[in-house]
């Protein structure tokens, strides 16, 4: 069997029990189908555990972000130029998103919410290459997607890792917490979030004094490694950043410093699309819509980046009047500006289709700060102080 | 005779409160934070009351005798009755979930208020205390405007991006438009011909027509060293002549002074952060407005365009209304 048919069967068998929006009795309006693709299993949205099979975090899929998205555009059907529907399409692995998207097109989808790892991103930027379709990335941060794909068919709605790391940075410059330690674990997650923040830390002007290794464990022959408090000992610093993709390490780093610092990144301050306790800009609402259709949820980054999407899209088709796919897609990468309830107003970055957004700097029960931090100015649009600036970026999606 | 005599007392007490009821003056201030309407004192700025309420106090009207003030509190799930004189919380009306803002029309005995939590306008017989209709709105209700026939309530969703017309006997929205990012508020120009919006996140009063219900123009504001997206103009408060508007900018910090009939901007005044609740005395020399995240009230001569005082109140200030 050809890869082509191997796929196309994969979707079937996928598809099957979902219920892909048929065309009904001779619908009276325009009809703008949106699919959801999230992989199964995805190691990303699986528990975190401690030790004794504790769960510590519990992750799941942002479906129920998008279902507030469409239940917001319900209100706006009178002036929509089309109806709107949500298609969730769960396929078995990475591998089996990008078939699963060209059906969808096939079948007259032109908006697509991906929910899946990085790796998913380049035969998906394949299979939509050229195409009159628009994937939204609405949970993945890896900068690669954004400087090296480049692909023009996407807008990654979730912020880049650079986006992230950046109001990190901000915040600790603006505590004037200069000299940090980073603490790194030992998957290729926590090498890439270092080499993240090491950047940002140089952008705006903090010095990281010591860079160390952690490896989670309680031999005593590496206790230089497993301790805290070793692993801190020596030297004066303003706070440690940990990038811990696992948390089982970074968990344990609180109170357990050589000395009585805070601890930044993977823990206790974390840069994050969004917070549950975020409260201005008429987030209480809309983390009580979220928190009553998913049963009692707090909304997260993803949550956030999939109602934004949504949101885009019925924008879209609301002030431009139209269904025309070329005028929403117009829109989107155009004049639009969109609501997201973090201040600042939302839009797409011409040179490598990121939205330009606020990151929030969460404590577990507080949004201590919201970046861009007061202070860090840019010349055109203060959002453009994080992440990858126009003259940084080594894609020109523009030119 | 003890009881008696304090029978005496508290009637004395209450037909002197009666009399000072009237043209008081006295500045009532709403406190979602710390759940309390806050009285100052109009002539020393001093703060002569602390009215516990329900949770999340909000918007406030008084009656047209001005001898009730009704409170919308937003965590209780009620609007709240005080009155005046005494100064006390004498009854509740039961509204949807999260009450925020409100109109009243006497004439039928209703208030109209907007749910935030429940997406609609919840139309309430004052009387009766009951819950009439419920009519559903977009994402987030907020201003409520009533015409003055009483027949038309207006009411914008933020979430949204509408402003709806309802027909106030039917419960029916009839029509919609769509105006800027997150409309939040209403002033209604006196020769009925406009409705002024505020759309906070495009940084904008939009103006619609009321009879052909569209947007007919609209006005931004950057206020001198402010940036733009700081700009998110939410209270706004007209002249009884209708020809000056004043606008509160939320995160800039100013309240900007309309021309109405030009729309031209003719000033910014300074006052605290997220300043959004706005009301002018009656002699409309005086502008009130109550700074969210400053927990104060900036006192303003409109002569001079200039701010004097800062009053502090409770915690998160929503809005301010003046006895008179």
């Amino acid at each position: 069997m050809s890869k082509i048919g191997r796929w196309v069967l994969a979707l079937l068998c996928v598809a099957g029990a979902k219920t892909i929006a048929a065309a009904q009795d001779t619908p009276p309006r325009a009809q703008i189908k949106l699919a959801f693709i999230e992989i199964e299993n995805d190691p990303r949205y699986e528990p975190i555990r401690a030790y004794e099979r504790i769960v510590l975090k519990t992750r799941a899929h942002p479906f129920t972000g998008a279902e507030i998205g469409l239940d917001d555009a319900a209100a706006l059907a009178r002036v929509l130029p089309a109806e709107f529907s949500l298609e969730r399409i769960s396929v078995k692995s990475s591998a089996d998103a990008a078939p699963a998207v060209s059906a969808a097109l096939e079948a007259g989808t032109h908006f697509f919410l991906i929910d899946a790892p990085a790796e998913a991103f380049e035969p998906l930027a394949a299979a939509l290459h050229g195409r009159d379709a628009l994937a939204f990335n609405v949970s993945e941060p890896d900068d690669a997607l954004r400087r090296d794909l480049c692909a023009p068919e996407f807008v990654h709605v979730f912020p880049s890792r650079a986006q992230l790391m950046d109001g990190l940075a901000q915040f600790a410059v603006s505590r004037k917490w200069r000299d940090l330690l980073v603490f790194a674990g030992p998957s290729p997650a926590d090498a890439t979030i270092t080499a993240a923040f090491t950047h940002s830390a140089q952008k705006f002007g903090a010095r990281i004094a010591a860079e160390a290794h952690f490896k989670p464990g309680t031999d005593p022959r590496e206790r230089e490694q497993n301790d805290p408090a070793l692993l801190s000992a020596g030297r004066d610093f303003d706070a440690v950043f940990v990038a811990d993709d696992a948390f089982d390490f970074a968990r344990t780093m609180p109170y357990r410093l050589a000395r009585p610092r805070p601890v930044i990144g993977s823990i206790d301050l974390e840069p994050v699309a969004w917070h549950w306790t975020w409260e201005h800009n008429g987030a209480p609402q809309v983390n009580s819509r979220f928190e009553k259709k998913s049963g009692g949820r707090h909304m997260e980054g993803p949550d956030w980046a999939a109602w934004v999407a949504v949101k885009m899209i019925v924008q879209s088709a609301l002030r431009t009047g139209s269904a025309d796919f070329a005028k929403q897609r117009g829109f989107i990468f155009g004049p639009g500006t969109f609501d997201g309830d973090k201040g600042l107003a939302l839009s797409v970055r011409a040179w490598d289709h990121q939205l330009r957004q606020a990151i929030l700097l969460a404590a577990p029960y507080e949004v201590v700060a919201d970046a861009p931090i007061e202070g860090f100015l840019h010349r055109t649009n203060q959002l453009d102080t994080l992440g990858d600036d126009a003259p940084e970026s080594p894609c020109h999606l523009d030119k | 005779m003890r009881a008696c005599a304090f029978a005496v007392a508290f009637l004395t007490a209450l037909a002197c409160a009666q009399v000072q009821a009237k043209d008081t003056g006295l500045i009532f201030v709403s406190n979602e934070k710390t759940n309390n309407i806050t009285v100052i004192d109009p002539k020393t700025y001093k703060l002569i009351d602390d009215i516990k309420v329900p949770r999340r106090p909000r918007d406030m009207h008084f009656s047209a005798d001005h001898t009730k003030l009704y409170v919308a509190c937003g965590d209780d799930d009620v609007i709240a009755i005080l009155d005046v004189a005494t100064r006390k919380v004498v009854g509740e009306l039961n509204t949807g979930p999260s009450p925020e803002a409100f109109a009243i029309d006497e004439k039928r005995r209703r208030i109209y208020v907007s749910d935030e939590e429940g997406s609609s306008l919840a139309i309430i017989d004052m009387d009766r205390d009951a819950l009439v209709q419920e009519v559903p709105t977009g994402a987030e209700p907020e201003g409520v405007l009533v015409s003055d026939d009483g027949k038309i309530v207006y009411v914008t969703s933020e979430a949204g991006d509408l402003v709806h017309a309802i027909d106030a006997d039917t419960g029916k929205i009839v029509r919609d438009v769509v105006v800027g990012l997150r409309p939040r508020r209403f002033a209604a120009t006196p020769d009925g011909k406009e409705l002024w919006v505020t759309a906070e996140m495009s940084g904008e009063v939009d103006i619609v027509n009321r009879d052909r219900f569209v947007v007919t123009g609209s006005i931004a504001f950057l206020p001198p060293g402010m940036r733009r997206a700081d700009v998110t103009p939410v209270g706004l408060t007209m002249t009884a002549d209708g020809k000056t508007a004043y606008v509160t900018l939320g995160h800039a910090a100013h309240v900007a002074v309309v021309d109405v009939p030009s729309r031209n901007v003719l000033g910014y005044i300074l006052v605290g952060k997220r300043s959004w609740g706005i009301t002018l005395s009656r002699d409309e020399k005086t502008l009130y407005v109550a700074n969210g995240l400053g927990d104060d009230v900036t006192v303003i001569d409109t002569k001079s365009r200039k701010a004097g005082i800062s009053v502090p109140v409770g915690r998160v200030p929503y809005g301010v209304v003046v006895d008179e």
